[in-house]
């Protein structure tokens, strides 16, 4: 239908920090911990 | 309603409509109305996403979620950042380089024509559907605190949302949900910030929140597993991430926002973006709700919060007059004990927090006790079976206390949160409809301005299926409930498929196909004849067509031939370590 559909392009490019995608998923995973640990503590500290 | 915030109202809407409009100029292409031309950088994809899944009566919905229930149900949103990795590492790159315009088109390439066929149909039932009762729902809350006739508030949010769609395509979308989510996160820091500051004078931000703790509403994560516990860590993360892999990675509402981007690079940044803002973004909305909680332990909060039912129970006076005493009795009691643990509190007095706690704790489930009553008496006087007012709490909190200008932009944000869902919804049902249906099946060859025509086409027609859909859905009882159990019905089937084209090599286009079909029949039966829970269908429904697929193919003896689960390897293996 549309003959200038952009070109496929390889998922080479890598991510803007970290280096590499797999430090970028570790990282993110990291955050979701530290999140998770930090609602836990602040729910400890108000909760009687 | 006051002249400030219809003028913050008016002028934040037209503001959006107006940016998307002019940002999307120049959408003369398929490519550019479909994918926007692939120009959309990767933050404002985020926020498209982010805009995309917050929808008004999400927003309304979950802080008083928070007032009744505590902030517990943040943990159904764990799993997300969880599936924005696996997407990331799988459905991205896959999606980009099978260089499609829906996910359903990948499945012709990957299955055969009738497994597209039937996968796009039931997408356009289920969103279809599914985007009318969500502007109904939204339509009823705020008719309700504006004062207007649902129609109106129907055609102002569906009119806008069909003008700049129509016009602009998935860039408009894009370029108009960017500014509505700035206007949705100003709207939820201000409206934070005015209800810490509308508490008494001697009450400061901190003893609030110790009373709201007090209360058990603070407890946001929950370690004990319990299969009746809908809201725990376990489910959380299990439960929420086979959600949310079934929203972001099959549901062509949000795929059409990140293929968008114009490289897997973009794509990935922004789904990533959304796992890191969605998590405290939701608990900043929850948190909302336990402040509002908290400050109406010092004012007197009405005994019913929609207003309708508090009517009709205050005419039956013998009955109500009872109950409003225990209330009120209840309320002071409450407060009382609150002081005193604030009192404790400051004075760093152990034992006395303890005992005022005791006693807060005993007055709050009298308190609930009587307002359980006045719940009764609005079921009885109803004569329905079900009541629920949660919808409205912060609502009412919004229009009674906060400030002119204030209410004015929370209501524009309650817009901006409907507006952003209807028009992407819209936008990716038309894209099925053309793409999918008309182009593949009914024309295969014809200009590119006629199909461009037949998008805007359908732009409108399922702009407005939405609002007479919205229109008949009022009779639907409990809406937000049929939005989710209507999603459940469809979406693991849809999971499923997509589990078989990804990973599942030796699985062919009939295979699929019948496994689709078994899927969508296994949950249907579930949900006629057992109580299981709703929140169970993806699961099953994934699972039925991941086995019923594989026994087809085994009595098919199909060979196994090279699929996209071995170039996902190597893509995910590329995708770690480049």
């Amino acid at each position: 239908m549309d003959p200038h559909r952009p070109d496929e392009k390889e998922p080479s490019e890598p991510p803007p920090f970290l280096g590499t995608w797999g430090r970028l998923y570790a990282a993110e995973l990291g955050f979701l911990a530290a999140l998770i640990a930090l609602f836990w503590l602040f729910g400890r500290k108000f909760t009687p | 309603m006051r002249p400030l915030d219809w003028w913050v109202l008016i002028g934040s809407l037209v503001f959006v409509v107006l940016y998307g409009m002019w940002r999307s100029r120049g959408t003369d292409s398929m490519n550019k109305y479909v994918l926007a031309g692939k120009t959309i950088p990767w933050y404002a994809m985020a926020f498209s996403i982010m805009a995309t899944q917050a929808s008004a009566i999400t927003f309304i919905s979950t802080t008083g979620q928070s007032y009744v229930d505590g902030m517990r149900f943040v943990q159904f949103y764990f799993g997300l950042p969880l599936a924005m990795v696996i997407l990331s590492a799988t459905a991205v790159p896959i999606f980009h380089r099978a260089n499609v315009y829906t996910a359903y088109e990948y499945l012709e390439r990957r299955f055969d024509a009738k497994t597209r066929a039937l996968v796009s149909v039931i997408f356009l039932i289920q969103r279809g559907l599914a985007n009318g009762i969500a502007l109904c729902a939204t339509a009823i809350v705020l008719t309700m605190i504006l004062g207007w006739a649902d129609q109106l508030t129907i055609l102002i949010m569906g009119s806008l949302a069909i003008l700049y769609t129509t016009t602009g395509g998935a860039k408009a979308v894009a370029w108009t949900e960017f500014p509505q989510m700035i206007v949705m996160f100003l709207g939820l820091i201000v409206a934070l910030l005015t209800a810490v500051w509308m508490f008494p004078g001697d009450v400061g931000f901190v003893d609030a929140v110790s009373v709201a703790g007090a209360a058990g509403k603070l407890r946001a994560v929950v370690f004990n597993f319990d299969w009746s516990d809908r809201y725990n860590l376990w489910s959380g993360l299990l439960g929420g991430m086979f959600v949310a892999l079934a929203y972001f990675g099959c549901d062509q509402s949000q795929v059409q926002r990140y293929l968008t981007g114009k490289s897997v690079a973009q794509s990935r940044l922004s789904l990533l973006f959304n796992g890191v803002a969605k998590v405290p973004m939701q608990f900043l909305i929850l948190f909302i709700g336990a402040v509002i909680f908290a400050f109406y332990n010092f004012e007197k909060p009405p005994v019913l919060f929609q207003q309708d039912d508090l009517r009709r129970i205050q005419a039956t006076k013998a009955d109500y007059a009872p109950v409003a005493r225990r209330y009120d009795a209840a309320f002071q009691e409450r407060r009382q004990a609150a002081r005193e643990i604030i009192a404790a509190r400051r004075n760093g007095d152990g034992e006395a927090k303890a005992r005022g706690v005791a006693r807060y704790q005993q007055a709050h489930r009298q308190f609930e006790a009587a307002r359980g009553e006045a719940i009764a008496l609005a079921k009885k006087t109803s004569g329905e079976g079900s009541f629920n007012d949660t919808n409205y709490i912060f609502l009412t909190f919004v229009t009674c206390y906060l400030p002119a200008g204030v209410v004015g932009l929370v209501m524009a944000a309650i817009f901006a949160a409907a507006m952003s869902t209807i028009s992407s919804e819209i936008n990716s049902l038309a894209t099925v409809t053309v793409i999918d249906l008309y182009q593949r099946h009914f024309r295969k060859r014809a200009s590119e301005g006629h199909y461009l025509k037949v998008a805007k086409a359908a732009t409108v027609f399922w702009g407005l299926y939405a609002m007479v859909t919205a229109e008949l859905g009022k009779n639907l009882g409990a809406l937000i409930e049929a939005v989710n159990i209507l999603g459940s019905l469809f979406y693991g089937g849809l999971l499923g498929v997509f589990v078989l084209a990804f990973f599942v090599k030796r699985v062919g286009g009939t295979a699929a196909f019948v496994g689709v079909i078994a899927g969508e029949a296994a949950i249907f039966a579930t949900a006629r004849f057992t109580n299981i829970s709703f929140l169970w269908y993806n699961v099953i429904g994934c699972l039925v067509v991941i086995a019923a697929a594989l026994a087809v193919s085994l009595i098919e003896g199909r060979p196994a031939r090279l699929s996209d689960s071995d170039k996902l390897k190597t893509v995910l293996k590329k995708s770690c370590t480049d």
